[in-house]
């Protein structure tokens, strides 16, 4: 078993390293320097060398001991991002955006799998039927609209015209008030991929042999659904439930944008607009990490789960 | 595996129970009140992130309008006056100037303090001495510093140029020697500041009062280092308490500010305007500031209608919805809410830029005047602006001393769609062949930028001109602008300083690129003209020679100049002295609010709404 | 399944089979929900290709493709008629179905060439993911070994970046940058951006089932009869996954659609020519001014679109993918 752990961690040295060429590669040799938009409109050619000194766009590319290549590794793995362009610590700056991204994507994402595996549950019973029909082509309409049009409604409906909630995110007010409505929007949004997506698991799972003997057996339907089907069903869940977490950290941007939320998000929208590579690498090298390591927990639950599966 | 799924099972439901459970609470939980309505908050809107809080390298207006209420310069503008006056505000009076003009003696008050902060002994902040206005600027000037604001000070004060040079031999910001000294700027004793300038300097009386060149506290620029940008310590009347980088800002009232009182005299309109109610009442009057950074308008709309904003500018397209264009005031849906406009002149000028280097347009002034010709200004100024803003007839816009009366009855922001036509011929013939498609960039990528290229294309098409536009963000705009890359431009500029030759500026041939003419506009009559006005103070004569020098440029149509900015205010009922000013941002000490006028807005509202059922 | 496609092969002189496609295609007809999608979705790109051809071919009489034309004052309100005097002062009653954008477009016609530009990224985004996704995915599974350990490192690298970093960073870099000769300048860097960071799932599905299929015994019987590697692959295997192909590009499509919606938002889409995303990011500011038109128009032609494409999609899988399928 620890063996297995270990060498899947192993295994994501490589990918990480990938991650680390592919950043460095798009943010550093192709968009490049960014000094002249530091130095402002009027600088002078003194103050624009100053600043590519300062940022160190002026060293080698690679063959040196002080290149920036070996800088973006060195940076990178040993978690010390350093300053981004407006000089705060970029550590800081992500620390700080952790926490109302999750209060945002948390609640929403849970409600969403509540909502979506109970009903998926009830439509797999009624399969055939009308409510199934309905459903599930109500869950594809909803997919079908697009997700920015979702905001624009909600936010102009729920939070002006009619006025039950708060139209920004207000930093007085408890999270709670100033998030339930975009929380609602990411649900309502969300709720017909998850939840077509979770009835074919469950019917999936009542193709399988065992249904088939379970109903030969003589068994409700009930039992059927809950003691098998959504037994069997959890692999799929917790894989995932598991992948997800990563994602959560990040934050919904477009929802956090709309609502100004201080998120990872709206922090990662903010530096693509500035040109601030220095905060997007550290964050794409961090969810990398995240990434792998939540990839890591999948496997290792999947083989918790499922006897079929061994540690080899 | 049971026990994996019952742990399932209950984490499905209990996140059921905490995701609609957590709804209805927030829900439920919305109507806090507390005793902090009965203090006095400015809620203000802020259009886009704030950079900076180091006064000594501002360069947005945004960023200076927070700074503003921070740090204190010398000198000020009255707040009430008009046309703009410099007052003292950390000076004793005003600088006592040498007969040849290049001698400066400012006296410094006494008993001015820092606000408390960390980087002083025990948290108390000191008096403010000479030294730390030297310390500012020399600040400026240090190249490690990499200061924007360098440009302004360039070439100016005698040996200040030599300090800069001096400062490269170091490798940090803090490890620059500051005790050289420099022979034009010299603190007397604590109290008395002399300058000395290379040549005369008209401007410099208003540079003084700008917030770049306020004191600045050494401890605090060692102290903090680098993060001296998210800690301002300056002398005002208020102090930052949160900044949360890209949201929200939260200044307060710095306890220890010294007493000051609000100015008894205006202009003759102010007493019926209600900006004299409180004349000579101590000020600060707000506790609190908020300003809330929200990039979009449709948002900030919104909340302000729901009474969360104090203040609002009115852009395109709430403008039905808060104006009556018939009278200019508000409509009567806003005056039932108790809401009012203010209507002011913002000194700015639009205008699309032409590379003067570019091969089809530097060397063909027919094209650029049939440009100029085929664009409807009266159309634009409706569209985007409501038919508020004023149309561009030349450069200089109105508002300041320079702006010439005149210039509406000539004919360089004709509209002639036929002429152009004619001109486009004769442009044909000199460029050899039918014109190619040109190319205008705009900076900003956004839905109104987007109509505006809409709008560009459409009216040269229709006299024959194919444009395509380029959506670019700020940076590579300003790259590309800079270096001359650009063939057309769409720019603005307003005045940061009453001062027009600062304007006119953009056009010397020695400023190219960087500098600031983007034009890449050169001639050697507005030259020698310029250099002769540079060192006149103002009079009659040097205004005259402002109006010569703008239409000596407007003759070569390096632009088609498109509009004079109007700026309207919508502001709440509460919210009061909101005197606009162009110039000075340190407005926030005057501004007060009426806390239960804004805590009976939401039953005003419910009032109005039961009203039109 | 493998059985049964060796098992027709084998009878093919004796009895004419189905092949898979016509199977698929007998079954795709009994459905008349997905023959609506299907109907739907040649109507989309019948516009798109209208719309396309009568801007190559600059048709005078088809007002209908002119959406650039000015067909009355701002902001008019659909279906309701107004009154419009011209610059040259006649007066004219009109109206117009989904009512005039700001400098008086009709917001109909902008919405229908939207069709072409949401088509035009959709498809060129496919086709790249395509041409990168399937070959590496086949010649990765095909020939296993340091070409597959290669390629599926650089699956798992770009897998562990979110993929809304990975297409907001190739979309800002590829902005206003000249590749080959070729200015990257409006759609064309966004689908290239599409294009160049959605071609991994392809890929990992078409490498997935070459690896399922290399054995089987009618690969065998290819390389039995001395065939090339390539014929192989080419010849042999990937007609036999196409079906997996053109069920995942059909779901994919919508994906591209609706990313050209929130590329649009961040301000790296279309610029000069109307596209639905464009015209729901405009209609943000608009609302305050109670224009909901033009952001409902565009809403509307994405949702049918997206909805036709996905419930053809499905039909489309529960047809071709015997394993899928159900009765």
């Amino acid at each position: 078993m620890i063996t297995y752990i270990l060498r899947r961690l192993l295994y994501t040295i490589p990918i990480v390293i990938g991650v680390l060429l592919l950043t460095f590669f798009l943010f550093t040799v192709v968009g490049g320097d960014i000094s002249q938009q530091i130095a402002g409109k009027n600088a002078d050619a003194q103050t624009i060398a100053e600043i590519r000194h300062e940022y160190g766009f002026d060293k080698p590319l690679f063959w040196s001991l002080d290149s920036q290549f070996l800088d973006h590794f060195k940076k990178a793995l040993t978690f010390n991002f350093g300053r981004a362009l407006d000089r705060e610590k970029i550590s800081e700056k992500i620390l700080r955006g952790v926490g109302p991204s999750l209060s945002l994507t948390a609640p929403m994402f849970f409600g969403t799998l509540a909502i979506s595996i109970s009903l998926s549950l009830l439509v797999a019973f009624a399969r055939g039927t009308w409510l199934d029909v309905t459903v599930v082509v109500l869950c594809v309409a909803g997919m079908s609209i697009p997700y920015l049009s979702f905001i624009i409604f909600g936010q102009y409906f729920f939070a002006y015209k009619i006025g039950a909630f708060p139209i920004m995110y207000m930093p007085e007010q408890s999270m709670t008030y100033s998030l339930a409505l975009p929380i609602l929007i990411g649900i309502a949004a969300g709720l017909g991929a998850n939840l077509r997506f979770y009835r074919t698991v469950m019917l999936d799972e009542m193709r399988s042999d065992y249904v088939r003997t379970a109903f030969a057996k003589g068994l409700s339907t009930p039992k059927v659904l809950f003691k098998h089907v959504l037994k069997n069903a959890m692999i799929p869940i917790i894989t995932n439930v598991v992948l997800v977490i990563p994602f959560l950290v990040l934050g919904s941007f477009l929802l956090e944008r709309f609502f100004g939320i201080p998120g990872l998000g709206s922090l990662m929208i903010e530096a693509f607009a500035s040109r601030d590579y220095f905060i997007i690498n550290a964050m794409t090298f961090i969810f990398a990490l995240l990434i792998c390591f939540f990839t890591v927990l999948t496997d290792i639950c999947y083989a918790l789960v499922d006897p079929r599966i061994q540690f080899e | 595996m049971k026990k994996i799924f019952r742990i399932f099972n209950c984490l499905s439901v209990s996140a059921l129970i905490v995701g609609f459970g957590g709804l209805l609470f927030c829900i439920s939980c919305g109507k806090q009140d507390s005793d902090k309505e009965r203090q006095k908050v400015i809620r203000l809107p802020m259009l886009t992130k704030i950079q900076t809080l180091d006064c000594g390298n501002l360069t947005d207006v945004y960023s200076i309008s927070i700074a503003s209420q921070i740090f204190e310069p010398l000198y000020d503008y009255h707040y009430l006056k008009r046309p703009y006056e410099i007052v003292p505000l950390t000076a004793e009076g005003m600088p006592e100037i040498s007969e040849d003009h290049l001698v400066y003696t400012i006296r410094i008050k006494k008993g001015i303090y820092f606000q408390d902060d960390p980087c002083f002994p025990e948290g108390k902040g000191r008096e403010l001495k000479a030294d730390d206005f030297v310390y500012a600027i020399k600040r400026i000037a240090n190249i490690k510093f990499v200061s924007q604001r360098w440009v302004d000070w360039n070439g100016r004060v005698v040996g200040l140029d030599e300090f800069r040079e001096f400062t490269k031999s170091f490798d940090k910001e803090l490890d620059v020697d500051y005790s050289v000294e420099v022979e034009g700027l010299k603190a007397l004793n604590d109290y008395t500041l002399q300058l000395k300038l290379v040549k005369p300097w008209p401007q410099l009386q208003w540079n003084l009062a700008t917030v770049v060149t306020s004191p600045v506290a050494r401890e605090a620029v060692e102290y903090y280092d680098k993060e001296i940008m998210y800690h301002p310590v300056g002398t005002g009347p208020y102090k930052l308490k949160i900044w949360q980088q890209g949201f929200f800002i939260e200044l307060e009232r710095n306890e220890k500010w010294r007493t000051e009182v609000y100015p008894s005299e205006g202009e003759p309109a102010d007493l019926e305007q209600g900006y004299l109610a409180d004349a000579g009442k101590p000020i600060p009057f707000a506790d609190r500031a908020v300003y809330r950074v929200i990039e979009e308008f449709q948002p900030a709309w919104l909340m302000f209608l729901r009474g969360e904003l104090d203040v609002m500018q009115v852009f395109k397209d709430n403008f039905s919805q808060a104006v009556d264009p018939a009278t200019l005031t508000a409509t009567a849906e806003m005056k039932d809410r108790g809401i009012r406009l203010i209507i002011y002149d913002d000194p700015s000028i639009f205008w699309v830029g032409f590379n003067m280097q570019d091969p089809t347009l530097g060397k063909n002034p027919p094209l650029r005047k049939a440009i100029s010709r085929a664009i409807n200004r009266q159309a634009a100024v409706d569209l985007f602006f409501n038919g508020i803003h004023k149309i561009a007839y030349g450069y200089l816009p109105p508002g300041l001393e320079e702006y010439d009366p005149s210039i509406v009855h000539t004919d360089y922001s004709k509209y002639d769609p036929d002429e152009a036509r004619l001109l486009l011929r004769e442009a044909e013939a000199i460029h050899g062949s039918s014109i190619p498609s040109l190319t205008m960039a705009i900076p900003g990528t956004g839905n109104l930028d987007r109509q505006m290229g809409q709008f560009m294309q459409k009216y040269l098409a229709d006299v024959g001109l194919d444009l395509k536009i380029e959506y670019m963000d700020w940076p590579t705009y300003l790259d590309e602008l800079n270096k001359g890359k650009l063939q057309m431009f769409f720019s603005g500029a307003s005045p940061s300083i009453p001062d027009s030759l600062d304007m006119l500026l953009a056009f010397c041939s020695w400023n190219w690129g960087y500098g600031g003419n983007h034009f890449f506009y050169s001639n050697p009559e507005f030259d020698a003209l310029f250099r002769k006005a540079e060192v006149m103070f103002p009079s009659p004569q040097r205004t005259a020679i402002c109006r010569k020098l703008e239409r000596i440029m407007l003759e070569d149509y390096p632009a088609a100049f498109i509009n004079h900015r109007v700026a309207i205010t919508i502001v709440h009922d509460w919210y009061r002295n909101a005197k606009p000013s162009a110039f000075s941002y340190n407005t926030l000490k005057y501004r007060s609010v009426d806390p239960d006028k804004r805590n009976a807005y939401k039953d005003l509202l419910k009032e109005l709404k039961k009203k039109k059922k | 399944m493998n059985k049964i496609q060796s098992t027709n092969l084998i009878t093919e002189e004796i009895l004419p089979g189905r092949s898979l496609w016509a199977d698929g295609i007998r079954r795709l007809r009994k459905r008349p929900l997905a023959m609506i999608c299907f109907v739907i979705m040649i109507l989309y790109g019948g516009l798109a290709v209208f719309e396309f051809a009568a801007e190559l071919a600059g048709w005078e009489k088809a007002s209908v493709a002119h959406w650039n034309e000015i067909t009355g004052p701002s902001y008019q309100k659909p279906f309701a008629p107004y009154e419009w005097i011209k610059e040259d002062g006649s007066k004219q009653i009109r109206r117009e179905w989904f009512g005039t954008d700001f400098l008086g477009r009709s917001t109909f016609r902008r919405t229908l060439y939207g069709a072409k530009t949401s088509i035009t990224v959709a498809l060129c985004a496919s086709l790249i993911s395509l041409a990168i996704g399937v070959p590496l995915g086949a010649i990765a599974g095909y020939f296993r070994g340091w070409i597959d350990d290669l390629v599926l490192w650089v699956l798992s690298t770009l897998d562990t970046i979110p993929y809304i970093v990975l297409i907001m960073a190739f979309a800002v870099i590829l902005r206003e940058r000249t590749v080959f000769g070729l200015h990257l300048r409006g759609i064309t860097a966004v689908y290239l951006a599409m294009g160049l960071t959605s071609w991994v799932g392809i890929c990992r599905l078409i490498r997935g089932e070459i690896i399922k299929r290399k054995e089987s015994e009618y690969v065998l019987a290819a390389r039995a009869t001395g065939c090339s590697n390539r014929r192989i692959i080419f010849r042999h295997l990937l007609p036999n996954v196409f079906h997996i192909i053109i069920i995942n590009l059909s779901l994919r499509f919508v994906g591209f659609i609706h990313a050209e919606v929130i590329l649009s938002f961040l301000g790296l889409g279309e610029t000069d020519k109307p596209s639905w995303g464009a015209m729901i990011d405009s209609a943000r500011a608009e609302l305050a001014r109670d224009v909901w038109w033009e952001m409902t128009a565009a809403t509307a032609a994405i949702f049918l679109l997206s909805l036709a494409l996905n419930l053809f999609g499905d039909a489309l899988r529960d047809c071709l993918d015997p394993k899928l399928r159900v009765d």
